[in-house]
């Protein structure tokens, strides 16, 4: 079998508060693999893990245990961070910035030439919609423009591995819908992509596979095609509920707290 | 990675540049000279001094003021903006990201020591067109900036780690004692006690001992002749000390995660 572009292993992480040195397990042995190509979704209720995991995949934090790597590279290394796009959940970005301007920005990161950045930040404002909005400043942009300025940034260095964050999170039905055509294209020219969301339609359109983090833990997965409606589910959001709840009801087998 | 640091220096410089606050300073520098100007005509045959000196007085506090105040933000506001991720998933280095953001804030109090400078020089050439007065007033200028740079390395390193209000605590406090640590490396050797003794040598080597610029300016704006040794030499001291606090900065920020 060929090595995944994404490889994660026995992947554990612990927060530990600074004061207290409390240890919190916020992902717990989590391994999965990720295809050339492949459009994999990480589903799992608030808290789960899901924006740890992805930090852990570009380096952001340090694993506890296990490692993760990506195009086979050891994750935040500068040759895997070359080749990827990310797009953070509630992406921030430089206030006193317009639009066009952090793209340059993130296109000079990159090493691009002038002309290549102001080629790429052309197509990329026009992709996303916001050609009009170019020269305004960030500030003054709504939430639903944040977020396709930040799947603009996410592409700026033609990446083949993406890590999305909620991509479609907070969009109108018509940014989603929009949000949703972009990574369909983008899922066409062959990009891996590794995505986190709580919106399981598109979800569904979108991914090939899926996992469901659970506790730090990934208590289901698989191919969607073979979930529903194949499967013995009507929909996704039916096998997220099945599965979630036969989980917490194998962990807590007998005694029903009422706290 | 030329072109990296370039572009968050200028990036940096930036942020710092739109931010009308520091007009604000300027606008308070130039009103508090001219002040000093209704004061020195009432002063007869003392007014250039007086000036010249309140004027580098005013420059190198508010100078200081903007380095202490947006250099202890500049690190701190990208954690908190969660600007950082899209940084930090670019395949830079983190000694790039610090001595950048360095740069940037070193350019915009550059910009601003030269605007306050040639507002001053202007207002003195109302009064002596001697150049010795002009040369001597330049030279000083430098050395102001040059104990700027060492302010804005302080707070850089500071806001790698504190927060703003800890490390403004801490630049000021550095700052200050910088300034006294020749006197008190003489307390440390007439004290008794060996405990102080060795406790102010290790501030005075801890810190560049800022009288010594304080000392030079004096001998300047005297019209001492200066040697050419004596300027190189403190310039590479006062650059040692930059070289030391951006590298720690640089460690630090390697070692830390990003939640
Ligand atoms: N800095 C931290 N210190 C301690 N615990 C943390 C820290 N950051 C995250 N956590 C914990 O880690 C767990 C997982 O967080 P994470 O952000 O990965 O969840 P998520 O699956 O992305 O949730 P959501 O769907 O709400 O975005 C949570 O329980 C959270 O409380
Ligand atoms: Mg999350």
């Amino acid at each position: 079998m060929t090595n995944g572009v994404i490889e994660i292993s026995a992947l554990v992480k612990d927060h530990v508060s600074p004061f207290l040195q409390k240890r919190v397990r916020v992902l717990d042995g989590l391994t999965l693999t990720v295809q050339q190509g492949q459009t994999f979704g990480l589903l799992g209720p608030n808290g789960a893990g899901k924006t740890t995991t992805i930090k852990l995949s570009l380096g952001l934090l340090k694993p506890t245990a296990g490692e993760v790597k990506v195009l086979d590279c050891p994750a935040g290394s500068k040759t895997a961070l070359s080749r990827i796009g990310f797009l953070p959940e509630n992406p921030y970005f430089y206030s006193y910035l317009t639009g066009w301007e952090f793209l340059d920005f993130f296109g000079q990161l990159f090493n691009l030439s002038t002309n290549q950045r102001k080629e790429r930040a052309k197509e990329l404002l026009e992709m996303v919609s916001l050609t009009d909005a170019a020269h305004k400043p960030i500030h003054k942009f709504s939430k639903g423009m944040l977020q396709r300025l930040g799947i603009a940034q996410c592409l700026i260095n033609e990446p083949d591995v993406l890590f999305l964050d909620e991509p479609n999170s907070g969009l109108d039905p018509i940014g989603r819908k929009d949000i949703r055509n972009i990574l369909l294209k983008l899922k066409q020219a062959g990009k891996t992509i590794f995505l986190n969301s709580h919106l399981l339609p598109d979800v569904n359109e979108l991914c090939d596979q899926i996992g469901v983090l659970h506790k730090g833990k990934l208590i289901a997965g698989g191919k969607v095609a073979s979930i529903c409606p194949s499967g013995n589910y009507k929909d996704l959001e039916q096998f997220f509920f099945d599965v979630i709840s036969s989980c917490d009801k194998q962990s807590q087998p007998k005694i029903s707290s009422s706290s | 990675m030329h072109s990296t640091l370039t572009a968050i220096a200028l990036n940096t410089f930036r942020e710092t540049i739109r931010d009308r606050i520091l007009y604000a300073f300027v606008l308070f520098a130039f009103l508090v000279t001219l002040l000093g100007l209704v004061l020195g005509s009432i002063s007869v045959g003392q007014d250039i001094r007086i000036l010249e000196d309140l004027g580098l007085f005013i420059i190198s506090t508010i100078g200081g003021i903007i380095a202490v105040f947006v250099g202890t933000s500049l690190v701190y506001k990208e954690i908190d903006k969660r600007t950082i991720y899209l940084i930090f998933t670019k395949p830079i280095s983190r000694w790039q990201f610090v001595v950048g953001k360095f740069l940037g804030l070193a350019l915009c109090i550059l910009s601003i020591t030269f605007l306050m400078g040639v507002f001053l020089l202007g207002i003195i050439a109302l009064f002596t067109t001697s150049t010795h007065h002009f040369a001597a007033m330049i030279a000083s200028i430098g050395f102001i900036y040059l104990e700027l740079l060492f302010v804005i390395a302080l707070a850089t390193f500071f806001s790698t780690f504190a927060t703003p209000l800890m490390s403004v605590l801490f630049t000021i406090g550095l700052w200050l004692i910088a300034h006294v640590g020749d006197s008190l490396l003489l307390f440390g050797k007439i004290s008794t006690n060996k405990a102080i003794t060795i406790f102010c040598q290790i501030i005075y080597y801890a810190l560049p001992d800022l009288a010594q610029l304080t000392r030079l300016r004096g001998h300047i704006m005297a019209h001492q002749l200066i040697s050419t040794e004596s300027i190189l030499y403190l310039s590479i001291y006062i650059v040692g000390y930059l070289v030391i606090l951006l590298t720690l900065a640089t460690f630090i920020t390697e070692q830390r995660e990003f939640q």
